[in-house]
This record gives C-alpha cells, structure tokens and sequence, in this order.
C-alpha cells in the first residue's frame, strides 16, 4: 500500500468515489505498458466483496488489459510491463514472493469468445479441481461437477450426456460451461472479459441473469460493450477513456447523473 | 533439333498472336470511343494461349506417335527368313535399326538394316516436314479464327479465365497419372513375378535368398534354389523403423513442444530453420555418417559392454535414420501445435494450471490427431528410406528381433537386385518389383489413415 498522497493523486483524476468500505482487490497506481505504448495510465480502483462492477469504454480503452492485470494473464504477454500495486485481500499479487498458479485458480475468468476444452463436459468442469488436488475421491469429484454446472445454470440440459464434447454444446451453453469450470475450483473473484459478445439475445439474458445470481457468492468484475448490460447486472460501473480511468460511480448514477463530461458524452453515445 | 527449332517457330508466332489481338482491341476502343469488357490485355492473351494450346497438343501427338508408326511401318522391310528364324526378336531387330539410324554401327550389320535404316531416315525428314505443315495450320487457323472473334462485345477475361483453368486442371491430371502409371508398371512386372513364384510363398515365407537363374542351374543341392519368403525383409524394415521411432517421437516431439511453447521469438527464429536444415541433408550423408561414424562407435562401446554388436547393425541404422525423420515430426507438430487456438491455452492459465500441464493436459491433446498424422508419415518415409539402411544395416537377410544384428529393409534389397547386370526374366529381377508393390502399398495405406486421422478430428476445437 502506497501513501495516502498518491491516492489523492488519482483521486484528482478519477471522478466518483474509487474505494469501497470492504474491498477485496485494490488497485493503487497501476500503469501497464506494451514495448513503448502506455495502455494504462495510473488506475487506482477497489473492488468490494461479492459486488458485481461493471467496466465500460469505447473500444481500445484498456479496460480488458486492466481487468487481465488482477490474474496476471498479461504475464503471459512478453513486451507488457506493469507497474503499481494490485492486491487481493491486503496482499500484493505482484509481490515476487506470490504464486501466480494458485492465485488464478482464486481469481477466475471467463473470456470473450467461449474457449471450452476439446474434452468432455465433465472433463471441462473437473479439469481445475483435479489440477488443483481439490477433490478426495471420485465421489466428490462428480459432486463439485454437479454443483458447478448446477449454479452454472446448465446441469439441466446437460445432466444426460456428461460424457459428450462440450465443444458440441450451443454458444450460450458453452459460456455457461466455462463459468461452470471457473467456479468448480471455487474461486473468490470471477472476472469476466465481454463474456456475451459472441452470443445471442436469449444466451445473453441467461448469461446475465446468471451473473445476477453468482453476485451474492463473489466478487464479479465484468467488461463490456454494452451499457445496456452495465446498467442490468452491476450494481458499480467505472468508465474507461485513453487507458485512463475517468469516472466510478453506482450505476444508477453513472448512466443517470454522469458527473464527468466525457462520461456523458460516451453514455448519450457521441463517443465510442 | 528440329523440336527445338519448331517449338521456338510456334512461340514465336503465338507472341505475334498476342500483339494482334492487343491492337485489334486497342481499334476498337478507338473506332467505338467506349471501353471493352475486358481490359486490352486480356484480348491479346486470350488470342495468343488459343493459337499456341492446340497447336502444342498436335505437336506433342505427332512427336510420339512417329515413332510407334515408323516401327509399324518398318516390319514390311524385315525380311522373311529373318522373322521366321528361331530367335528373332522385334524389340532387339528395332534397335539395331535405330542405331544404324543414329550413326552408331558395330561391325558390318547385314545390307536390309542398312536399307531399312535409310528409308527410316527418309520417313524421319517426311514426318517432320508434316508435323511443321500440320502445325502451322493450326497455329494460324485456331489463332486467326480466335482473332475474327474479337469484336467490342467479347469478354475475353472470362474467356482467359476458362483457359487458365484448363491448364490448372490438365497439370493436376498429368501428376495423377504419373503416379498411376508408376503403380501400373510396377503391378505388372510383379504380375510376372506372381506367375514364377506364388504368392503365399512369397508373403509368408520366412527365408531371402533369390539366385540368378544360371546360379541355380549351376548350383549344387539345395544352395543354389531360391527362396522368396519376404517376411525377414519387412521385419528387417518394421526393426530399424521403431528403432527410429524411438529416436525421433520423443526428439521431435519435445522440440516442437518447446519451440512452440516455450521457446522465445527469438530462439524460434534460430532454432527452427536449424531443425529443419536436418531435413535438407541428402540421404546419402546420413549413409555413411552411420557407416563411418555410429556403427563402430557402437561396435567399440558395445565391446566395452561385453556385448557383440556387428559392424552393420540394425541398430546404427534405425538410430541415424530417426535422426533424420526428427524434423518431419517437429516440423509438423509444431504447426499442430501452434494452430491449437490461444484462447485454449488461456482458458487453461485462467484455471490456474502451470505451463506444463496446459502443455500436457489441454494443448497436446487438442493436437494430438495432426501429432499423429505426423507421426504416421515419419513412419512411412522411414519405411521407405534407402540409403541409409544400404550402408548402415547390411544385406543379410536375417530374420531377427536383435537390434545388435545386421539385418537388411525391402528397400536395400531392391537396390542390391536392380544394380548391376540383370536377366529381365528371372524371378530374381522381378522379385524387385514385388517387393516394391507391396511396400507402395503399404505406405500408401499408411498415408490414407494418416489424412483420415487428421480428418477426423479436425473439428473438435474449430
């Protein structure tokens, strides 16, 4: 945790209120580079305990590569730098002593365009938990699938064929497969990468009708296109221009009252 | 000469061709002040392939089939007592005809070759007369009537579209062909093979030892009979490819993992063409680097072991060779590998996994059909490797699952039967293409079930 001066420094940038009463992740500070490209440009921002936050902006914004900063998937990416303090209940995940593997399976994702395995849709759901040790015996194995796809909202359709490729499953049934996976190694924040817009009308109410639910057991950060969506499954919404974080407020507020006029702008639709 | 000559004249004309048809375009955008369907280019290709296509064809029809007309032809002037003697033969008559023709004369040969030879010659210089008459009607009609074609209302892109197409389609058809015709004369001269040897005996039988007729007829007992039992060859090939399998599956495999995975951009880029350059060395090298270089470090390693290993084994040769199937393998895995899709592997860092087990769990398995159908290629370039079992494995025909011994491949039988001095009509000659027969065979089912593979389960991540 950085001193309370750089705090108010962002705070003279960000408008609304960035910090929250009991956070679970804390960004302070948070620049990302690619090679010579700042992406990010000093992002302070809490995410609060089981609270669904919804992250806006016109396209290129940098609000996927910030949300790929809080489970380290940019590692993955050799030319991004990031500098800052992310943390997950007080602790720096970007601390050298800190295990990125257990970390990502704390901190879930579901990404943009449905990436099941090309396994069964047991297979995709128990894939994380055996990896990770997290069942006894097969019994157990076989509940948390049950349980996952359950809250996943697809053990209905697909309780029968358990054995069949999820990759033959619909496109919303695929999204909602891999939220199953994400949460069968229980996971205390999910984040959520644009994760309908691939999908049709009736799979994206489902999916955000889904999102409504799993919003009382975690912490839910999702980016999206749509303000529509923003406005339907968040409770917060942080709106992103040009790698900055320019405001964060209820959502009611934001797309009722927007305080920044850049905010108005996108929200009336004259930019993005 | 004359070929070459004729074929340069109808070039020549064709490329006239196309400026005449350029400039007739050309007219008429000038006379009609509006522009053609096509652009004027396209008229002056379109006149040009029409002259030059069917005159190429005739000229090609004209130039084989002059030959096989003359042969005919030439029978009239054999005479009779020659025909009926006992041991005329028509090929052999044929060609003394053909050397006389071509200058190349032993010793006296009887007058009627002579006479012969010089009314082929007349004939020659007939025939080549027609074919230049034949084809310069073609060339000017079909170039001139392709000619009186163009008129403002003519799409001759469409028309240069058809041509093109034809052509694409004639070449794919050659290289069909070709191969079919290659299977054809090897089905054949083993037909010829089956009608000596039957072919139980031949696919079940468990000794190689083929002689030359005279061998045969000179031999004493039971050494000098022939045998055809393939079994020791193909166990020989099956032996030294696994031995190569062994080497090259995990070699190959763990460098495509490792440049497609780990690897940096940078230590890709160096490291693949490096990989690849294995593949570009001939077969022949590899030959004797197993000869000169592995078999008798192995001879004196094994020595040191306590274990007698010939100095042409099995083993040297199935060792090298899977240093040179490694790229095929890599090479190909790699791709595989790359085109599983990021998002998998994202999907599978997202869940918490470690490099590793992505690798192991989720990125192999998605590539595991394309790894496989590499794999099954590897086998059959394995199986029809030559040189390098010619030098390394040695030609005795054992029948033996030990590694340390010399053993020989179809392949190296092949060569050592067609090499050198050969009598067409004994088993022993045409137990090469038997043998080739069936090694074609196997490979090429080898091929189909690694494209059904591959087929197969493409779709599983797409």
């Amino acid at each position: 945790m950085n001193s309370k001066k750089n705090d108010l420094k962002s705070l003279e940038l960000t408008v609304g209120d960035v910090f929250s009463k009991n956070a679970r992740l804390k960004a302070r500070n948070v620049n990302v580079f690619y090679g010579e490209n700042k992406a990010i440009d000093n992002v302070t921002i809490d995410i609060g305990n089981k609270e669904v936050i919804s992250f806006i902006g016109p396209s290129g914004c940098g609000k996927s590569t910030f949300l790929r900063c809080f489970n380290r998937m940019n590692d993955t990416i050799d030319s991004c730098v990031i500098q800052g303090e992310i943390s997950i209940d007080d602790e720096n995940i970007y601390d050298k002593k800190i295990d990125v593997v257990p970390l990502r399976a704390r901190i879930g994702m579901v990404f943009q365009k449905p990436n099941p395995f090309p396994k069964s849709i047991y297979d995709n759901v128990a894939y994380g938990p055996r990896i990770h040790g997290l069942s006894e015996n097969k019994e157990h194995l076989d509940n948390i699938v049950e349980e996952s796809l359950k809250r996943a909202g697809l053990w209905q359709e697909v309780s029968d064929r358990l054995s069949s490729p999820g990759t033959g499953l619909s496109g919303g049934q695929q999204q909602r497969l891999c939220i199953a996976r994400a949460i069968a190694v229980s996971p205390e924040v999910i984040l959520m990468d644009e994760p309908c817009s691939a999908l049709d009308p009736i799979a994206t109410a489902k999916i955000e009708e889904l999102i409504h639910e799993l919003g009382n057991e975690y912490s839910i950060v999702i980016v999206t296109h749509s303000m529509q969506q923003a406005a339907r499954v968040s409770k917060r919404t942080a709106y992103f221009h040009l790698g900055k974080l320019i405001e964060v407020g209820k959502t009611k507020e934001i797309f009722t009252r927007p305080k920044h006029n850049q905010t108005e702008a996108y929200i009336s639709g004259k930019i993005g | 000469m004359f070929s070459f000559f004729l074929l340069t004249g109808i070039l020549i004309i064709s490329l006239f061709f196309f400026l005449l048809g350029y400039n007739r375009a050309k007219n008429l955008i000038n006379l009609n002040q509006k522009n053609l369907h096509s652009l004027t280019h396209y008229y002056g290709i379109f006149c040009s392939l029409s002259a030059l296509l069917p005159t190429l064809g005739v000229f090609f029809i004209f130039t084989i089939c002059d030959d096989l007309v003359f042969a005919e032809l030439v029978k009239e002037y054999i005479p009779n007592e020659v025909i009926n003697s006992k041991d005329y033969n028509f090929t052999i008559v044929l060609a003394q005809i053909n050397n006389s023709v071509e200058g190349l004369i032993f010793g006296t040969p009887p007058q009627w070759i002579t006479n012969a030879a010089e009314i082929w010659k007349s004939w020659v210089i007939k025939s080549n007369i027609l074919t230049m008459i034949v084809c310069a009607i073609t060339i000017l009609t079909s170039g001139f009537l392709s000619y009186k074609k163009i008129h403002s209302e003519f799409r001759s892109r469409n028309a240069v579209e058809k041509i093109v197409m034809t052509i694409l389609a004639v070449s794919s058809v050659i290289a069909i062909l070709t191969t079919i015709a290659i299977i054809f004369s090897v089905v054949f001269e083993s037909i010829r093979f089956f009608a000596l040897i039957p072919y139980d005996e031949f696919l079940f039988g468990t000794v190689w030892n083929p002689q030359f007729e005279g061998a045969e007829r000179a031999g004493s007992g039971q050494e000098g009979l022939s045998q055809y039992g393939a079994i020791p060859l193909f166990a020989g090939t099956f032996l030294i490819s696994i031995i190569a399998l062994c080497v090259s599956v995990p070699i190959g495999l763990f460098s495509a993992i490792y440049l497609s995975e780990y690897a940096s951009s940078k230590e890709r880029a160096f490291f693949k063409p490096l990989l690849e350059v294995l593949a570009g060395i001939p077969t022949v090298v590899y030959g004797f680097f197993a000869a000169l270089t592995v078999a008798p470090f192995l001879r004196s390693s094994g020595s040191m072991l306590g274990l007698d290993i010939a100095s042409e084994s099995a083993l040297a040769a199935g060792l090298v060779m899977g240093i040179m199937i490694i790229p095929f393998i890599s090479s190909l895995s790699d791709d595989v590998i790359n085109a599983v899709p990021q998002s998998l592997r994202d999907a599978g860092y997202g869940l918490g996994s470690t490099k590793n087990e992505t690798v192991m769990k989720i990125v192999l398995p998605a590539a595991l059909p394309g790894v496989v159908a590499s794999i099954i290629l590897a086998v059959s370039r394995a199986v029809g490797e030559t040189m390098i079992v010619v030098m390394a494995a040695g030609l005795a025909a054992n029948l033996t699952a030990n590694p340390l011994e010399a053993v020989t491949t179809v392949t190296s039988q092949i060569v050592t039967i067609l090499v050198g001095d050969q009598e067409f009509e004994s088993a022993k000659t045409l137990s090469a293409f038997a043998l080739a027969l069936t090694l074609i065979i196997i490979t090429l089912g080898m091929n189909f079930y690694a494209l059904h593979v591959v087929k197969k389960y493409r779709e599983q991540y797409e």
